[in-house]
């Protein structure tokens, strides 16, 4: 087993780059497109947070290429895959006493989200 | 106080993490698993090279230039590269800016996720369970409680940085500090404001 010195903890505190991933398939989304989360309970690690299930919301960004945590915590393997930033309004998340006015931004892996339904909310 | 002259209680035990962690620690060492020049090293980074005020000018620098301003906002990542501060837990970053209409806050709801390359380690209130599960709910009652009234005007907007994407948030310039040179300004840059639990401060 390697043990980290003193003198290799400035360059790993220092270095960058190693987590994105270019994919070689185009995003599933486009800033502005509306998406379902899905409403799942997944028994194992995710980052899908429990308040941003089943709800829809608009992707404002797409980060690019990430390692899926779900994977890379059961078995170490990768799959990477587009991660966005969804904006949900906060009526959405919390019913009539969210504030019209303000909205949360969660990070999504592209297997959290599916297009919303055309009609609805 | 007993007789002896230091300060530490001798009735104290340390909490129960504390422990833990000596004890894992001793157990590491002893196994040579890790090397305890390499723990000092870490915690002197932390304590002494890499803190809030890399980002502070990193934001000094974006209410001079405005070039540098855009290219900040585009790509986060690519501009704090510029300045050599992108590293561990901070590879990715998107700078959200604050305006007379939006304000934005910083948030982990999962854990702790924090721009560490940028503003040091993250303060134990922001891991506290209470921030994380209240400032996505009610915001505009979180920052009350850290002094913050947002005008009824201004829409909030709450970034859980759940992801491997850290968020800086981009604090408005205050009034009256036209003047000041790019080291001035960032001396009026704190921590919160980066976080949006606060504002920039006022010009002395």
């Amino acid at each position: 087993m390697s043990v980290t010195s003193k003198e290799a903890v400035w360059p790993i505190v220092t270095s960058s780059g190693h987590l994105r991933v270019e994919l070689d398939r185009p995003a599933r989304y486009k800033v502005g497109d509306r998406v379902l989360t899905k409403n799942v309970n997944y028994p194992a690690h995710t980052r899908l947070p429990r308040f941003a299930r089943g709800k829809i919301g608009t992707v404002h960004l797409v980060h690019g290429g990430f390692p899926f945590p779900e994977t890379m915590a059961q078995s170490g393997d990768p799959k990477p895959e587009y991660v966005y930033s969804v904006r949900f309004e906060a009526r959405e998340l919390w019913g009539a006493e969210g504030s019209p006015k303000d909205a949360v931004y969660v990070d999504m892996w592209d297997s959290y989200i599916e297009p919303a339904p055309e009609t609805g909310r | 106080m007993s007789s002896h002259d230091h300060e530490h209680e001798h009735s104290l035990v340390p909490s129960e993490p504390a422990l833990r962690i000596k004890a894992l620690e001793s157990l590491l060492v002893e196994k040579g698993v890790l090397d305890p020049a390499a723990v000092d090293e870490i915690i002197d980074v932390f304590e002494h090279r890499v803190g809030p005020r890399n980002g502070a000018l990193v934001v000094a620098k974006a209410w001079t230039d405005p070039e540098f301003r855009k290219r900040l906002l585009a790509d986060g990542t690519a501009a704090v590269r510029e300045l050599g501060f992108l590293g561990m837990q901070g590879e990715e970053v998107v700078a959200v800016e604050n305006t007379q209409n939006v304000h934005n806050v910083v948030v982990c709801t999962l854990c702790s996720c924090y721009p560490w390359p940028l503003l040091g380690l993250p303060p134990a209130w922001y891991k506290s369970l209470a921030y994380r599960s209240r400032v996505v709910i009610e915001p505009r009652k979180v920052l009350e409680d850290f002094g913050l009234k947002v005008s009824d005007d201004k829409e909030v907007r709450v970034w859980d940085s759940n992801s491997e994407v850290r968020y800086i948030v981009l604090p408005e310039r205050p009034a009256g500090s036209e003047t000041l040179s790019e080291a001035e300004l960032a001396e009026l840059v704190t921590r919160e404001s980066m976080i949006g639990t606060g504002v920039a401060k006022a010009p002395a």
